[in-house]
């Protein structure tokens, strides 16, 4: 029980921080969601309450706008699992200073600098969705690859030599002993994938087209470009749920 | 001329620049369980992986029942690795653990079954324990279905990586019974590596003791246990004093063994040794170990528990008669 009680004594701060801010963030966002949009340089009218930011929420602009965020996280997150389990096997087998020299290798995109990288891929790929869907899997892939390298090489290194002294081919290892023993990580990643997708601003604001913005985006537009928080606030909250229910569609699992 | 089961050809391999093989060659008869017995680092289980095929000899060729394996992947060998932590994989229940090899076969599901039950039966897993993964069964439990999973496949060779090493001294016993039962039963060559004498005599036909990459005794428990031809065979597999001494009319320079039980303290019919004093006594229960000095050298002595010579006393320390093995003089290692 003391360890137990010490734990949650070192837990909690952390835990009020991250619960509380969130909570704190929400709260402000739908409240700010449901003021008159502000005249002039005002940012909103203070007192009022306003159903006028939600009224847009429904149009072909913004129905557009929640399809790609929508299609941007699913091709992240499926993209950034498929190339991270490639690179991940690649990696795993390597020991010592080999492992630490491929692991730099892979994680170069978030050494190199989020901008420098933006910049480079902005000179490569064409501008429009594939170019800011390649970007953000380019962003993403370094951390997608740590966790299923981790997962692979938590897995016990005798199983694959039993199993291939058993009989099994390389494909049959894969698919009865790899792949089970790994997809707790790419359950995770897939996760990870779409929740960082449907947040996609750099990749969408440097690569995308003018028709392919995502909701990350058209917020940073709404209030700083044209000063509408309110309306940027109602995105946001779209964004809010469509990440949560994401999570929690992730999350959900058969009963057993 | 009938074929071995298992023959190594003058076996060589290094991990770096030290031979960690150097030319191992052995005869094993089909159907007989043979154990490599070895302290730690003298290239044991390198032996058993170069054999299972998980390494490949740099010189020297393996033959399993005629035919020569030494280029085949493990997979195509037909052998039946048990390893030194079970390597059962955790995601699977007892019954697909023991299944695996089968399905890897691509052999019909309902002969699959069958045999997997009938496994199940013969390495005494129960029924309400089959469906269990790995994480959910006892030490023992596990230890059979790894059993099974190598037999399973009815492979020409049965390899046991040090498979007793991680259990108490009970299951062991249990368990020692039960490999060397399964084993007769089914009629495979066996090969099982260890670093426990007891457990090597008390399981095979026959050991390879190894020492340093080589190995250098083969024979019986009992005639290495009596008769080694080395100080290091005689010293590891048991308790050993090895005083300098030769048989009358014999080359001399070489040494005497005589094992602790062939000694006798204060015994009345046997001829008559010599007084020492008792320097220590150990009680292990079953028996007592004493430590007696003769002049200037040290005899450990084993005896029933019921006589304890207290340390200080004068005792009579006899050989019982053809109990004393002279070692070869070229024989220490």
């Amino acid at each position: 029980m003391t360890l137990l009680r010490a734990s949650i004594a070192i837990l909690l701060p952390a835990l009020l921080l991250v619960v509380g801010g969130t909570a704190a963030g929400a709260i402000l966002t739908v409240r700010m969601s449901l003021h008159a949009p502000g005249a002039g340089a005002g940012l909103f009218e203070p007192g009022s309450v306003s159903l006028s930011s939600w009224a847009s929420m429904g149009d072909a602009h913004h129905r557009g706008i929640v399809l790609t965020t929508i299609l941007t996280g699913l091709g992240v997150s499926l993209l950034s699992t498929a190339i991270g389990a490639l690179l991940a096997m690649l990696a795993a087998p390597f020991a010592g200073l080999r492992f630490m020299g491929v692991m730099v290798l892979i994680l170069a995109p978030r050494l190199s600098g989020v901008l420098a990288s933006l910049f480079g891929l902005q000179r490569l790929l064409p501008r429009g969705w594939i170019g800011s869907l390649i970007a953000e899997t380019w962003l993403l892939v370094p951390y997608s690859t740590l966790i299923l390298v981790i997962a692979l090489r938590g897995i016990d290194p005798h199983l694959v030599p039993a199993a291939r002294g058993l009989g099994a081919s390389r494909w049959q290892v894969l698919r009865w002993i790899i792949w089970p023993l790994s997809l707790p990580a790419v359950a995770l990643t897939l996760q990870l994938g779409w929740v960082w997708g449907f947040g996609a601003f750099l990749g969408p604001l440097f690569l995308g087209g003018p028709d392919q913005s995502t909701l990350a985006v058209e917020i940073h537009h709404e209030a700083f470009d044209l000063g509408r928080w309110p309306r940027a606030a109602a995105e946001g909250v779209v964004l809010m749920v469509l990440t949560a229910s994401a999570m929690a569609a992730g999350s959900w699992r058969p009963r057993p | 001329m009938p074929v071995d089961g298992l023959r190594l050809e003058e076996i060589s391999f290094h991990f770096d620049t030290a031979p960690t093989l150097a030319g191992v060659s052995l005869k094993v008869p089909a159907g007989a369980f043979v154990s490599i017995l070895g302290p730690s680092g003298c290239g044991k289980t390198t032996l058993v992986k170069i054999v299972a095929g998980y390494l490949k000899p740099l010189a020297g060729r393996v033959l399993l029942h005629g035919t020569d394996i030494t280029n085949a992947p493990p997979g195509k060998r037909n052998t039946g690795m048990v390893f030194q932590n079970l390597a059962l994989f955790p995601h699977m229940s007892a019954r697909g653990n023991v299944a695996f090899g089968l399905e890897a076969r691509g052999l019909p599901s309902s002969e699959i079954r069958q045999r997997v039950e009938a496994m199940l039966d013969q390495v005494g897993l129960k029924p309400d324990e089959r469906n269990r993964q790995p994480g959910n069964l006892s030490g023992g439990q596990q230890q059979r279905v790894a059993l099974g999973r190598a037999l399973v496949i009815q492979p020409s060779l049965l390899m046991l990586d040090e498979p007793l090493s991680n259990l108490d001294s009970h299951l062991r016993d249990q368990m020692r019974g039960l490999i060397r039962q399964v084993q007769r039963d089914t009629g495979v060559t066996t090969m099982m590596v260890t670093h426990d004498p007891e457990e090597a005599m008390a399981m095979s036909d026959l050991i390879a003791v190894m020492n340093q990459g080589t190995i250098v005794e083969v024979g019986t428990g009992r005639d290495l246990y009596q008769r080694p031809r080395s100080a290091f065979v005689a010293r590891f597999l048991g308790l050993a004093n090895i005083v300098d001494g030769s048989v009358i009319g014999h080359r001399p320079g070489s040494s005497l063994l005589v094992r602790p039980e062939c000694l006798v303290i204060n015994g009345e019919g046997v001829p008559f040794a010599g007084i020492g004093k008792v320097i220590n006594s150990e009680f292990f229960g079953a028996d007592v170990l004493v430590t007696v000095a003769l002049g200037n050298i040290q005899m450990l002595v084993r005896g029933r528990p019921n006589i304890m010579p207290q340390p200080g006393t004068e005792v009579r320390v006899s050989a019982m008669p053809g109990t004393i093995h002279e070692l070869p003089a070229d024989g220490e290692s």
